[in-house]
């Protein structure tokens, strides 16, 4: 029975309240532990079709007389294109259209970043449209570029109001520790890199205009190209059925759609416009660059009395300040907080949501800083954490729906203790250490996602819905659980996704939330055929009476039994967050300022696991990001001009499959018992959180040097470590 | 354009030549090479190792591998590159990389470019050179010619017999090449004179498939240790001196550091 509720919406730490009309969602949770096919390892119905080069991504798609667009794009970090000429461009050899500065959303003259769309041409080919775009003639207009983030805050340059979270009284909070701790922590500017580019193709078939994409949110592409063109909703299809990563860049439609979408509609014909990789590297999205200051008071015993932190996101010209000041405000108990979080405005490219915004720049501050705690206190870091625990939400008196990360703590201790051994394995030259990190992030997804299933004489289901699967495995996630509640093998189901004509509504991949919020609504579609199944079942043997699935079904001839299932309300007045730590094992070559990250433990509390193996997956895939971002990647600019100069992989550096350490991965299972009939919340973004923390923090107990800059590349490493034997002596001086 | 295939070192035709294309297809690519012709050579260059006889054509897979080469040259092609570049990249077309500077790579006016001044000095520079820096301070991105200097590796083109270490030429105001092969001369066959003991060691940002911030490639014949670096000049550098005597940028002081860490290893390495 639908039913109109007023709750409130959390998206990657933006909250907002909805009218949201959901189904109860009234099946009983399973017991914990795995079952037939749920909580059991399966490999993804797609893989080996993958690793064979068989799937369609939307790069692989091409249309009979498709054309290929390109986009010009600002060369200056700042500047006015006061005209731009396209009549040249025009004539050049095989291009069909050309388009300026208002001829689509997002084309503009005025440029307040470098890579900002001002102009796209369409041609027979690929290299056609990007040879006539030298052809476009463009009298630049430059004007100064603001690029540094705490003169942008100095000269109130913001993209919003500061925003400032306080409670109890920060100041007496200080006056009650016996030992503060203020650290300056800088993260850099990273980009997503998906290995699929930013890319649409669009044509008209009819009056329907047809978005074949790479992206998070089929739906809110939907309705943002429907809304931006001013079409109906209806008369825009859009489909992913395979995704080659987003990593948060792909949320919504993007230049490069409407790019395709006006030159689609002015040729007749079918566009394509890809980016290129180093339009990739320049103009995609980025995770914003941050400075932290930060201050924790604690009394003797580790008790925390004060955290304060003044956050600077270097958002760019656009996007969104993220929740860098988050970790602080969730992860411990401490009764005097204080935060002011910046969105300095740069003439920079628009920072993007990228896995756990916020949170991961956050983390790393926040997580150093109590390890520096910890060290001034002479505490054991782990039992510093331990002793500021939060029993409940820190940030308002709700209780947790669920929460494990004491037994998070309880299960690292093993790889905790072998820190001895491993600082024993030091040499002159290489000093080993081991350094953990908590995370606290959201995760529990919400309504509304809708799926419908169909059961056949085959006794084989379909599930359909309009959802994305990004590359998480998603779609084996869905079958894993309809079977289950069909009591079929997950071989069984077929899901088809990513194509919003064909399937209903279903949220967006980010903010972990795919699984936590399609997965219930796959259950109880699937438990909507089932008590369908089970109606026919005592219409043909009676009451009670135990039956054979495939032979009832087998009855059913060309009819279906049809399901319909949608995602219900998150419980009321409770926090849904998942938890985890991690801990790290790093070797450092003190002489050339190597690190090198030879293990680390990662031990996840995200409610109930569908599918370990997947979230084994995701958790390795969050590490190795999080060891890129810790270590060896960062976008650089030229400083005089601003200008990108890492625009390839190999100036822009990734890790390798020879920078992946030993990764041990350890998932505490537990359906969280308030949510949803499946307690499960998504474990796309936690991993990655915690990393960057837990390897400085290794880095610190192997040689007594503070990191606090990422990345933490051999020149930071080499000037932690000639500080730190700085102040070692002058410590000794001073005795 | 036009990709032809010669038949013959005689009738190489006018054009731009290609034999693994790991460079120069990107070169082309970002518009930093222009040509209407592309000529293969990959039929023609000698292919093969043959004990310190090496052909141009020979790739990076192949040398590090065999026995017969030098550790020094071994290890600098294990340790360049990924795989799948090794698998395609030839050794003569290794030793006439362009910088990886990212200004020069960009298309900037720089010196490199005919321009009149380095972007990299006042600029980003934290992967570039340490020595002879002042006029252009791009970093040589190759590990093999780094090695093959520090052997005393000579080298046959289709006109002269050379030195590797004569490929090399510093940029000048006049003449802004670093190398000296002439438009048209192809190299044909290395000549590597084998060592009493050699290695070559790496610091990269990562650790595969990275240019070296540093790399260090050490000889010894009897007494006589020969140090070249990679990643430490704008071409291969040999070390005449102490490492005091670098100019490193302010950006890039922390290169001396790795140097020095890593010739004292290289030379205790290869030492009697």
């Amino acid at each position: 029975m639908a039913r109109l509720i007023r709750t409130e919406k959390e998206v990657e730490g933006r909250r907002e309240e909805v009218w949201l009309v959901v189904d109860e969602d009234d099946l009983e949770q399973w017991p914990a532990g795995p079952r037939n096919v749920v909580g059991r390892p399966k490999t993804r119905d797609d893989g080996l079709a993958r690793a064979r080069g068989q799937v369609r991504f939307t790069a692989d798609l091409r249309f009979p007389g498709m054309l290929h667009a390109a986009i010009l794009r600002s060369p200056y970090p700042h500047a006015r294109a006061k005209r731009v000429d396209l009549d040249h461009a025009l004539a050049a050899p095989g291009v069909r259209g050309a388009i300026g500065p208002g001829d689509a959303p997002e084309l503009s003259a005025t440029c307040e970043y470098e890579g900002a769309p001002v102009a796209a041409v369409c041609a027979d080919s690929m290299r056609e449209a990007h040879a006539a775009l030298a052809l476009v003639d463009v009298e630049w207009e430059e004007l100064e570029p603001l690029l540094d983030a705490d003169e942008a805050v100095a000269r109130g340059k913001l993209l919003e109001e500061p925003r400032h979270h306080e409670r109890g009284d920060f100041e007496r909070g200080l006056a009650e520790a016996d030992v503060v701790v203020e650290a300056t922590y800088r993260t850099q500017t990273v980009l997503h890199n998906s290995m699929e580019t930013h890319q649409s193709i669009c044509r008209f078939e009819g009056d329907v205009l047809e978005v074949y994409t790479s992206t998070q949110y089929v739906w809110g592409v939907r309705r943002e190209v429907a809304k931006t063109l001013g079409m109906p909703a209806d008369k825009v299809r859009v489909v992913c059925e395979f995704m080659g990563g987003g990593f948060g860049s792909k949320n919504s439609p993007g230049e490069f759609t409407y790019v395709a979408a006006e030159l689609a509609r002015r040729t007749g014909r079918a566009v394509r416009c890809a980016l290129t990789r180093r339009e990739e590297h320049i103009a995609a999205g980025n995770r914003n660059a941050t400075i932290q200051r930060l201050t924790v008071g604690a009394r003797s015993d580790g008790t925390l009395t004060a955290l304060g932190g003044e956050y600077v996101n270097a958002v760019g010209a656009d996007g969104w300040n993220s929740m860098t000041e988050g970790p602080m405000l969730m992860l411990y108990e401490c009764a005097n907080v204080r935060s002011t979080t910046w969105g300095a405005r740069l003439n920079l490219p628009p920072a993007k949501a990228f896995r756990a915004p916020g949170f991961v720049e956050g983390t790393f501050g926040l997580e150093c800083l109590l390890d520096e705690l910890a060290a001034k206190l002479g505490l054991d870091p782990l039992e510093l954490r331990r002793r500021n625990h939060a029993d409940r939400d820190p940030g308002g008196s709700e209780a947790y729906s669920g929460k494990n990360l004491l037994e998070c703590y309880r299960r690292a201790e093993p790889h905790w203790e072998r820190r001895h051994e491993v600082r024993s394995r030091s040499t002159a030259t290489v000093k080993r250490g081991v350094g953990m990190a908590s995370q606290v992030w959201f995760g529990g997804g919400g309504p509304p996602s809708y799926a419908w299933i169909r059961v056949g004489s085959d006794a084989r289901a379909t599930v359909v819905t309009a959802m994305q699967d990004v590359g998480t495995g998603t779609k084996t996630t869905m079958a894993m659980v309809a079977a289950e509640e069909l009591g079929i093998p997950a071989e069984d189901v077929t899901v088809a996704v990513g194509d919003s004509l064909r399937g209903p509504y279903a949220t967006l991949s980010a903010g972990s939330s795919t699984t936590p919020s399609i997965a219930p609504a796959v259950r109880a579609a699937a438990a909507d055929a089932r008590r369908q199944i089970l109606d026919m079942a005592e219409q043909r043997y009676g009451k009670g009476v135990d039956f054979d699935l495939r032979e009832l079904l087998s009855l059913l001839g060309n009819s279906q039994i049809l399901g319909t299932g949608s995602r219900g309300p998150n419980p009321a007045g409770m926090t849904v967050l998942t938890f985890g730590v991690q801990v790290a094992e790093v070797a450092v070559d003190v002489e050339t300022g190597e690190v090198t990250v030879d293990r680390i433990a990662a031990i996840h509390d995200v409610g109930r696991v569908i599918n370990p193996l997947g979230a084994s997956s995701q958790i390795e895939g969050g590490i190795i990001q999080g060891i890129g971002h810790t270590l060896s990647e960062q976008r650089l600019l030229d400083p005089g001009s601003g200008g990108i100069l890492t625009t390839s992989l190999d100036a822009y550096k990734m890790p390798t499959i020879a920078d992946v350490p030993e990764i041990v991965t350890d998932l505490i299972d537990l359906p969280d018992a308030q949510l949803t009939s499946l307690g499960s919340k998504g474990i796309g973004e936690p991993p990655i959180i915690p990393v960057a923390a837990a390897i400085a923090n290794a880095i610190r107990d192997a040689t007594g040097a503070d990191v606090r800059s990422l990345p933490i590349s051999r020149e930071e490493m080499l000037r932690a470590l000639a500080e730190a034997k700085e102040k070692a002596r002058g410590a000794a001086t001073s005795v | 354009m036009e990709l032809l295939r010669a038949s013959s070192l005689d009738e190489v035709p006018g054009g731009l030549p290609l034999a693994g294309g790991t460079e120069v297809v990107p070169l082309l690519r970002e518009g930093l090479l222009h040509a209407d012709v592309l000529v293969d050579v990959s039929g023609l260059i000698p292919r093969g190792i043959d004990g310190s006889r090496i052909g141009g054509g020979a790739t990076l897979a192949e040398l590090e591998v065999d026995p017969q080469v030098p550790a020094v040259l071994r290890e600098a092609c294990r340790l360049a590159a990924s795989p799948q570049l090794r698998n395609m990249g030839s050794i003569a077309g290794n030793l006439l990389q362009s910088t990886r500077c990212w200004y020069w790579r960009l298309g900037y006016p720089c010196r490199l470019h005919g321009g009149d001044r380095c972007h990299a000095r006042d600029g980003e520079h934290r992967e570039h050179a340490i020595f002879a820096n002042d006029f252009c301070a791009s970093a040589h991105p190759s590990d093999i010619a780094a090695a093959l200097v520090a052997l005393g590796a000579t080298m046959r083109t289709t006109r002269r017999e050379l030195p590797v270490r004569d490929l090399y030429r510093l940029p000048t105001e006049d003449d802004r090449r670093t190398t000296t092969l002439e438009p048209g001369e192809l190299i044909l066959e290395l000549d590597v004179p084998p060592a009493d003991a050699s290695t070559y060691l790496k610091a990269m940002d990562r650790k595969r498939w990275a240019f070296a911030l540093v790399g260090v490639a050490a000889v010894r014949r009897g007494d006589e240790t020969t140090v070249v670096l990679a990643g430490a000049a704008p071409i291969p550098w040999l070390l005449a001196g102490p490492l005091d005597e670098s100019t490193p940028l302010p950006g890039t002081a922390y290169k001396v550091e790795i140097a020095r860490a890593l010739v004292e290893r290289a030379r205790a390495a290869v030492a009697g």
